[in-house]
Formats: C-alpha cells, sequence, structure tokens
C-alpha cells in the first residue's frame, strides 16, 4: 500500500512538472501557445483568430506567425481594394498557410514578389496596376471548410482571381467527414455553437484530458498504437485511401463533395466578377523516393497497393469537367530533385525551397493563362 | 520483426505466457524440456518474420558446428580435430562472406583492373544480406573454437545447441554469446527470481528509452548533418557528429537492454555489452566498454591466437592493427568500416606507450584525458557514419577550417541534442559512480521510483514511435 501511495505521488508530482514543462516551452500544434491561433467557429468549427500573433519552433524550424483582423495569416490588414491592385487570394489547407515558414517564405508571398518583381510596397509606391496575394490557408481544413470560409471571409476581400488549392492526400476523405456542415451554414441551424458544446460536456474527465497537454499527447501515442493493432473480425483497412489501387467507396463520394464545393466556390467567385483556378498540391512520397519506399512497404504489409500519383489523377479527373484552370504542384517539385529537401522531415509541408518552386512554378503558370 | 514493434509485443507476450505456463503443468524435466522447443520455434518464428528464406542459413549453420562439435568431441588425433575446426570456421567465413563480402570485393576487383587498363566485365551477384549473419556466425564458430580448446563439452542435445545458437533476444544483433556462458543456462532448468523480474522490466524499459527516446529523436539531426549535400560549418558538423555518437550509442544499447531485459524475464542471463563507453579515458578502455561482447570475441579469437601482446613490441602492433581493421570490416562492407577499424587500431597503439602515465593521472588530468578521449571517440563516428571518403574530407576540413561558433544552429542541433542526451547521462552518472550498470533498480525506492516513473513519461511523451529499425541489424 505505501509503495503504491508513492507511486502514484511520484507519477502525480511529475505529472505537474512534465504539463508545466510543456505549456511553457513545449512548442507543438498542441501547445497553448499554437492553439491561442485558433477561435472556434460556429459554420467552420474552428477558424484563425483574428489579430492573433505567435512564434512556432520545433527542431525543423522556427517561426513567427501573425494573423491580421481578417483572420487570415498577414502582417497587414485587408481594406477595400484599390482601383489599380489585383488581388489573388489562395484558399487551402495547412499546405497554403505554411506555419512552418516565416510569412516572407511562404508561395503566397513569393509569388506575390515575383509578379510585382519586388516587395508589395515599392510596387504600391511605383503607382500602376499591382498584385496582392492573400494566403487564404486554414490548418487542417478540406474542401468544405474552403468553401464556408470563403462565403464566410475570404469573399469581402473582393478577389480578382481565387486559387482553390486541393491537398491531394487527404482532401476527399476529409470532404466526406465534413459534408454535414454544408448542410447547417446557417448558424441558427447549425446546433450549438463549439463553445456551448464544449461548456456542456457532461464528462469533467474528458475536459480535463483535453486541457492537459501530457494526457493529449498521451493519447494521441494511444490512439497511434490502436490504430496498429489487428482489428480482430474485420481486416483492418490500408492506410492512404486515396493512392489505393481499389480505394474505399467514400473517396469516390469524397472525389465528387470535392468537385461540388471547388464548382459552388467558382460560381461565388463569378458571382463578385472573380475568376476561379485549381491547384493540386502533392503529398511528400509523390516526390520523396525514400518516403515512397517505405509507404509502399507499409501500404503493402497491410494488404494494399499504393500507387504513388493514383490521388492526383482521380483529382484531376474530377475536377476537369469543371474546365477551371488547373495547376499541379508535382511537375515542378519532382523536376527539382536531385537536390536539398523540397519537403521537411518530421512534416509534410513545403520546406522554404520548396515553396521557392512552387511559386516560380505557380506565377509561369498564372502569365501562361494570360493572368 | 524489430523489438520497437507490435509484432514483437503480441509475440513476446505469447512465448511468455506458455513459458510461465509449462513449469505449472508440467514436471520440472518435461517443463524444461518443452520451454527449450518453444525457444527454439519462438526463435526460429522470430527470424522468419523477416525473411523466412534465411531460415536455411541458419539452420545450416547450426547443424555444421553440432557435427563439427561432437567430432570435435571424440577425436583425439590433433591434425585431424585441426581440420574440423578448420572445416567449421572455413564453412562460416565463407557464408559470411559470400553473403556480406562478396558484392564489396566483386566491385572492388573490379574497379582495381579498370585502374590498371583492364576492363573485366564478370559476373557480379547482388546478394542480400542475411539479417544477423555477421552475429550467430561469430557465436556457433566461437562453440566450435571452445570446443576444439577444451574449454567445454559439446553438446549432444541438438535442441539446446539449436536454441543457443537461434535464442530470439540475441539472434539478431547480439549480445555475440560464448556456449561457456549461454549452453549451460539451457542445458539445465530455469528458475526465474524477484531480483531478475525488476532488473529485466528495468532493462527493457531502459533500453525502450535509448532507443526510442534517445536514439530515434538524434536520428534526423544525425541525417541532416551528414547528408551527402549538406554544406554546415565545423560547429553544426561537430554537434551533428555528438548526435550520432549518441544515436548510435543509444540504438545499440537499447538494443541489447532489451535483449537482456526480456532474457531475464526468461531466467538466462545475458552477458553485459555496454559499459557507459563514453565515460572512458583511454583507447584500451572504450573497447572494454563499447560492444563488450564483440572486444572480447576478437580479443579470444583473433588478437590471441595471432600472439596478442607476447611477442615484440611491433609484432604486438601488427596484431592489434590486423584485429581491428578486422573488426572494422566486420560492422560492414565498405571502406570507410575500415579506415574506422584503423583508425582505432591505431589509437590503441598510439596509446600503449602512455599507459602508466594515464594511470596516474589526477581529477583535472582525468577530466582532459576523458575530454580528449570523448573527442577521438567521436571522430571515429564521423569516418563511421560518413557516406563516402569525399565527404569525410569535407566534413573534416569544416570542422578544423570553418568552426565559427557564432553559427550554430541552436534551435535545430543545440537544443535538441542537450534534451535527449542530458537525461541518458544523468542516469549513466548514477551508474557510473556506483560502477554499476544496473544501479537504478537497487537505488533507494523514492529514488528509484522517481527514475521509472520519469522515463517512462519521457518515452511516452517525446518518444519517437516511429518503429524504425536498429543500426546494428545491417552489420
Amino acid at each position: 500500500m505505501r509503495r503504491t501511495l508513492l507511486l502514484l505521488a511520484m507519477a502525480a508530482a511529475q505529472f505537474a512538472a512534465f504539463e508545466t514543462a510543456l505549456r511553457l516551452w513545449g512548442h507543438s500544434e498542441a501547445s497553448p501557445a499554437f492553439q491561442t491561433l485558433f477561435t472556434p467557429d460556429p459554420v467552420l468549427g474552428y477558424r484563425l483568430r483574428p489579430n492573433s500573433r505567435t512564434r512556432f519552433v520545433t527542431a525543423e524550424f522556427d517561426t513567427e506567425i501573425a494573423i491580421n483582423a481578417q483572420g487570415v495569416r498577414d502582417d497587414a490588414d485587408i481594406g477595400p481594394k484599390p482601383a489599380n491592385e489585383r488581388r489573388i487570394v489562395i484558399i487551402g489547407d495547412s499546405l497554403v498557410l505554411s506555419v512552418q515558414v516565416n510569412q516572407q517564405q511562404t508561395f503566397c508571398t513569393l509569388l506575390e514578389r515575383s509578379l510585382n518583381r519586388g516587395p508589395l510596397e515599392l510596387a504600391r509606391a511605383r503607382g500602376g496596376v499591382y498584385y496582392r496575394v492573400i494566403n487564404a490557408g486554414v490548418q487542417g481544413y478540406g474542401p468544405v471548410e474552403e468553401l464556408l470560409f470563403f462565403r464566410q471571409v475570404a469573399r469581402a476581400f473582393q478577389p480578382d482571381l481565387v486559387i482553390h488549392a486541393i491537398f491531394v492526400g487527404n482532401d476527399a476523405e476529409e470532404a466526406v467527414t465534413s459534408e454535414p456542415r454544408l448542410h447547417r451554414t446557417d448558424p441558427g441551424a447549425a446546433g450549438p455553437p463549439v463553445q456551448e458544446v464544449w461548456q456542456s460536456a457532461p464528462n469533467d474527465l474528458r475536459r480535463l484530458a483535453r486541457r492537459s497537454m501530457v494526457l493529449q499527447v498521451a493519447r494521441l501515442r494511444l490512439l497511434g498504437v490502436t490504430d496498429r493493432l489487428p482489428s480482430f473480425g474485420a481486416r483492418p483497412e490500408p492506410p492512404l485511401q486515396s493512392y489505393a489501387a481499389h480505394p474505399a467507396p467514400r473517396i469516390d463520394a469524397g472525389l465528387r463533395i470535392s468537385r461540388d464545393c471547388v464548382q459552388a466556390l467558382a460560381a461565388d467567385a463569378a458571382a463578385t466578377g472573380a475568376r476561379t483556378m485549381v491547384m493540386l498540391m502533392p503529398a511528400r512520397f509523390q516526390v520523396d523516393d525514400a518516403d515512397y519506399g517505405r509507404l509502399k512497404d507499409v501500404v503493402k504489409g497491410a494488404g494494399g497497393e499504393l500507387v504513388r500519383d493514383a490521388a492526383t489523377a482521380r483529382f484531376d479527373e474530377a475536377l476537369r469537367p469543371l474546365a477551371l484552370p488547373q495547376f499541379d504542384a508535382l511537375p515542378s517539385l519532382r523536376a527539382a530533385l536531385p537536390g536539398p529537401d523540397v519537403f521537411f522531415q518530421q512534416t509534410v509541408h513545403l520546406t522554404p525551397r520548396g515553396h521557392e518552386i512552387v511559386a516560380r512554378a505557380l506565377e509561369a503558370f498564372l502569365r501562361g493563362q494570360g493572368l | 520483426m524489430v523489438f520497437n514493434s507490435l509484432h514483437f509485443v503480441w509475440f513476446f507476450l505469447v512465448v511468455y505466457a506458455l513459458y510461465r505456463l509449462l513449469p505449472v503443468l508440467c514436471a520440472v524435466e518435461r517443463a524444461h524440456r518443452g520451454q527449450n522447443w518453444l525457444l527454439l520455434i519462438g526463435s526460429y518464428y522470430f527470424y522468419a518474420a523477416w525473411d523466412y528464406r534465411f531460415l536455411a542459413l541458419l539452420a545450416a549453420s547450426t547443424l555444421v558446428d553440432y557435427s563439427c562439435g561432437l567430432v570435435l568431441g571424440r577425436l583425439t588425433d590433433q591434425r585431424r580435430r585441426r581440420w574440423v575446426m578448420g572445416l567449421s570456421i572455413g564453412f562460416n567465413l565463407a557464408m559470411l562472406g559470400f553473403f556480406k563480402y562478396f558484392n564489396f570485393f566483386a566491385d572492388n576487383l573490379h574497379a582495381l583492373f579498370a585502374a590498371i587498363g583492364w576492363q573485366m566485365d564478370f559476373v557480379t551477384l547482388r546478394v542480400l544480406l542475411p539479417i544477423g549473419i555477421s552475429f550467430y556466425t561469430f557465436v556457433t564458430m566461437s562453440y566450435v573454437i571452445d570446443v576444439y580448446r577444451r574449454e567445454i563439452e559439446p553438446t549432444r542435445n541438438l535442441v539446446d545447441f539449436a536454441v543457443f545458437v537461434a535464442y530470439f533476444p540475441h539472434l539478431v544483433a547480439g549480445p555475440i554469446l560464448r556456449a561457456t556462458a549461454l549452453l549451460p543456462q539451457i542445458q539445465r532448468p530455469r528458475g526465474i527470481s524477484h531480483a531478475q523480474m525488476r532488473e529485466g522490466l528495468w532493462l527493457i524499459a531502459w533500453g525502450f528509452f535509448q532507443k526510442i527516446f534517445v536514439a530515434d529523436n538524434l536520428a534526423p539531426i544525425a541525417s541532416r548533418v551528414f547528408a551527402p549535400d549538406a554544406h554546415l560549418t565545423g560547429i553544426n558538423v561537430l554537434l551533428g557528429t555528438y548526435a550520432f555518437a549518441f544515436q548510435i550509442y543509444g540504438d545499440f544499447a537499447g538494443y541489447s537492454n532489451i535483449a537482456r531485459g526480456t532474457s531475464k524475464l526468461m531466467g538466462i542471463e545475458l552477458v553485459e555489452n555496454f559499459r557507459f563507453p563514453y565515460l572512458v579515458l583511454t583507447p584500451q578502455a572504450f573497447w572494454r566498454h563499447w560492444h563488450i561482447s564483440l572486444s572480447t570475441w576478437l580479443r579470444d579469437y583473433l588478437y590471441k591466437p595471432l600472439g596478442g601482446s607476447r611477442g615484440s613490441a611491433w609484432q604486438t602492433r601488427r596484431n592489434l592493427l590486423i584485429t581491428m581493421l578486422l573488426g572494422g570490416l566486420w560492422h560492414g562492407a565498405a571502406w570507410t568500416f575500415v579506415l574506422w577499424g584503423l583508425y582505432h587500431g591505431l589509437l590503441l597503439i598510439l596509446y600503449r606507450p602512455f599507459e602508466s602515465a594515464f594511470a596516474a593521472l589526477d581529477r583535472k588530468g582525468r577530466f582532459g584525458a576523458w575530454l580528449v578521449m570523448f573527442h577521438l571517440t567521436c571522430f571515429g563516428w564521423l569516418i563511421f557514419r560518413a557516406p563516402s571518403f569525399a565527404r569525410l574530407r569535407d566534413m573534416t576540413q569544416g570542422l578544423f577550417a570553418e568552426f565559427r561558433p557564432s553559427t550554430v544552429d541552436v534551435t535545430g542541433i543545440l537544443i535538441p541534442l542537450l534534451l535527449y542526451t542530458t537525461p541518458l547521462l544523468a542516469v549513466h552518472a548514477m551508474e557510473a559512480r556506483a560502477d554499476d550498470v544496473l544501479i537504478v533498480p537497487r537505488l533507494r525506492l523514492g529514488v528509484r521510483y522517481a527514475v521509472y516513473v520519469a522515463t517512462l513519461y519521457l518515452i511516452l511523451l517525446f518518444g519517437n514511435f516511429g518503429g524504425s529499425d536498429f543500426i546494428y541489424f545491417q552489420f
């Protein structure tokens, strides 16, 4: 009994110590500092918190992130559009938001500088037509949230061109998960806001767990392990279904929902006088041979077959009937190899070099489209 | 199947449950035989989980050396006995040479002929390296040599011998066991004491800590620094080399500790393989604390038969150099490993004249000697890990000509390096002070629990659960 009490006391004391340390120095996406970037939203689930700012440090990068008053990543606010300003709004997920690099290194800002042949301030000062590229990416969004975000936030930016960035790796799956949001865009019909749901949660223990960084990390670890446990009875589904030779039916459904969202976004944009184009973003293993080899074995081990570019081909096929200009970032990223990494090793996001390559290729594409 | 996989967890739980159940269900001798059969079947399954085709090699090595052992036990004529031992060694070295070094020698021969203008288009085979072959061939060779030297009696029981060779905790990455240490434990019924359980569980937890927390978290830093196209200043090369030093130590010592721990849970003691090797002061002490089972094997079966230190100073130097060169080559078929062996051989030779001076060092002198030895060891790891000679030259050049401390990568290299090595070094300090690698399970209850809980928290919160392979599998 004495030993058990001592062990429990030790575990509790160290829990408190680790919790404190993680809160003070734990620069991960689960850390309170990073989470302050987000705020609950009754329609979107969450969005970037206007006027927030944080520093994000990991072993691979150290970045400053500033969210402006409109709730997108930018140091400056977005006011009414001057007559000589052309606005390009890039809608997407974490691959667009890019918290892994400083704002000046994102492909959005690099594209802006290339189009203006210099920084925005200089272009403004020069007079004449200049471009402003707005990074409207939000971590964790899929096509459904991106459409809703455009309607709720980005439409007000008066874009001339909307680039809808699709991450082919998981957008089909995320579209299926988020589809119910499309049917409750009216806040009155959306059920209780997230904050209320949070506060009305009956399980105090669960609430405590969600507020503890130690327990959150432990929970993620456990999920990681249980995901790999063989389930008895039904055979576990191989991972990366969007790339599977024979994908689950939900992938087709996800592609249909994604197409509908892109179509709806293009229609909404057209109603405000803006053009729309689609940008397909690849997963790291589509570029990195070693990563591909590893994942191929993982999928094979789970009884599936990984087709390296299947997701890109599927989105290309699903979105082509919309007749929107379509830019695929994959060929330019692949052409950049061998050379320094274009993706970070511990995340699946672009390095500064990856951003440069995408910005250059996108600029060439836009000019080719007669921007 | 690697220790840090769910497959192994399931495998071990099943084998261990049956292992503990047998003595409950059967009489002592029957349970003992049943346990040995269970270990044999389990070990072959463990090996087959990588590639079942290589089971034939394992079985062949077992049968040949079992038979040679029996014949050596019967023969009295020394010449014939030498022939049988030669046959066994020849078979093992041929197997090792073909599977591990064929491509290396073929490629080098091809390059050599090309250099003198002969284009030799001979066939090269792309031979796959059977996992653990360097370990189990050394295990079986040591058995035959020990029987030849009449240091042990040959075993007549094939199952016992097959368990000795294939025993899964040590099969693919050591420790390289001697028949004198392991066979008697396999041949007699085993009990499992409370202390063995406690120590075994600690060794497993500590081994996972060394692998998942230390090695796998430092691996990305080392990979970045040693990447073929990396251009880093000297300070970052130095820190990256430290990272690799602790990565390879955490990886290999972690494997050895998990192996020892799982084996202790089954009542079988395996030899200690690492003893805080980065705290030593001399090259000789390093090899007494690093991969102890390999260095003692090389000492007993190569260095001493060559003459050891019995001859003249030059003969001793020659013997040291040959032993270390072959020790380097044992690690892999690449010239960087040979150079690493040569480097350590030279360190041992250069150290010998100053042996007595080291014994008389005061506190400051000992600290200086430790600092120098640690950096000499790290330079050895630079040779070991460098992807090519050209890269080794560039990194060495950067280290000395472009040191520039102001360019240190604080967030990418320095802080993670400190974070992932400090807890390891804290436990090492305790172990070194007590001169006991198993001091933690023997600490006062409160301190012991504090270390246990901290180890588990660190693994859970900061461990890298990517499930990467152990580095020494490739050797």
